[in-house]
């Protein structure tokens, strides 16, 4: 089933804004794993790449979202340097706990070539 | 013999930089950082924290040193001039365990931070800005 035909919106989003231009980071490259607890080994669920408003739409299905700890892997360095830049993080992982996957989460990333920030939205 | 496996070599034979944070207070550190609770607006002091190096043959992280943050959340001393080459390099924050000796939960079971040190001969400053459900970092001085 694509992304596009999901009949639930993904309870997990993203966002990732460029504050350094001002502009959404458009065309980067991410993934969501989840924690193994068992193994202690990550799992790749889906690699994605944002789209013209930064975000990435459809990142997780309902059932796949369980309790456990989840990483957002942003490919930030290869951004930059699709913009002809350098920056001083060659990638940004984002390791949160989900307790309640009933609830609604969103991790964004608002982005410059030498720092970044991360919040729990909505 | 490549410079690779020297590097690799010299990984056995030496323990990286495993003393103790308080033996180095080194002001001259080349690397910094501070940790700030931003949302008690107080340095985040008594966080566990690790420098990490990544091995550029095998990409494999080596652990350079640990340590704990003062009552001004900083951690002086994390690593010795000699021992700062370019690199990518990785700073870890046992975040959700300084909430819990606060009494409080935290989105982030930990945080870590990877950047990478084209020149070594200058000076580093990560710090972390955390609250219970976020955080920020930047390239400081």
């Amino acid at each position: 089933m694509s992304k596009n035909t999901l009949p639930y919106p993904s309870p997990l989003t993203t966002h990732v804004l460029n504050i350094g231009d001002g502009v959404p980071a458009t065309r980067m490259a991410l993934s969501l794993h989840r924690l193994d607890s068992n193994l202690l080994i990550w799992n790749m669920l889906s690699v994605r790449t944002t789209n013209e408003d930064g975000r990435c739409p459809g990142l997780i299905g309902r059932h796949m979202f369980t309790p456990g700890m989840y990483k957002l892997r942003f490919e930030t360095g290869s951004y930059w340097e699709s913009l002809g830049q350098t920056s001083f993080y060659p990638y940004v992982e984002v390791v949160f706990s989900i307790s309640d996957p009933e609830e609604r989460f969103h991790v964004p990333l608002l982005l410059s070539r030498f720092s970044y920030s991360t919040y729990r939205g909505s | 013999m490549s410079a690779c496996r020297l590097q690799q070599l010299k990984g056995h034979i030496l323990p990286e930089n495993k003393v103790s944070i308080t033996a180095m207070a080194d002001s001259t550190s080349p690397l910094t950082t501070h940790v700030l609770n931003t949302a008690m607006g107080v340095p985040g002091s008594n966080m566990a924290l690790s420098l990490h190096r990544q091995d550029l043959c095998t990409n494999a992280w080596s652990l350079i040193n640990t340590g704990t943050t003062n009552d001004d959340g900083r951690c002086p001393g994390i690593i010795s001039k000699h021992l700062f080459t370019a690199g990518v390099y990785k700073m870890r924050f046992e975040t959700a365990q300084y909430w819990e000796s606060l009494g409080e939960a935290c989105f982030y079971p930990y945080v870590e931070i990877v950047f990478t040190i084209d020149d070594p001969s200058l000076k580093y400053h990560v710090p972390l800005l955390l609250s219970n459900f976020s955080y920020t970092t930047y390239r400081g001085s």
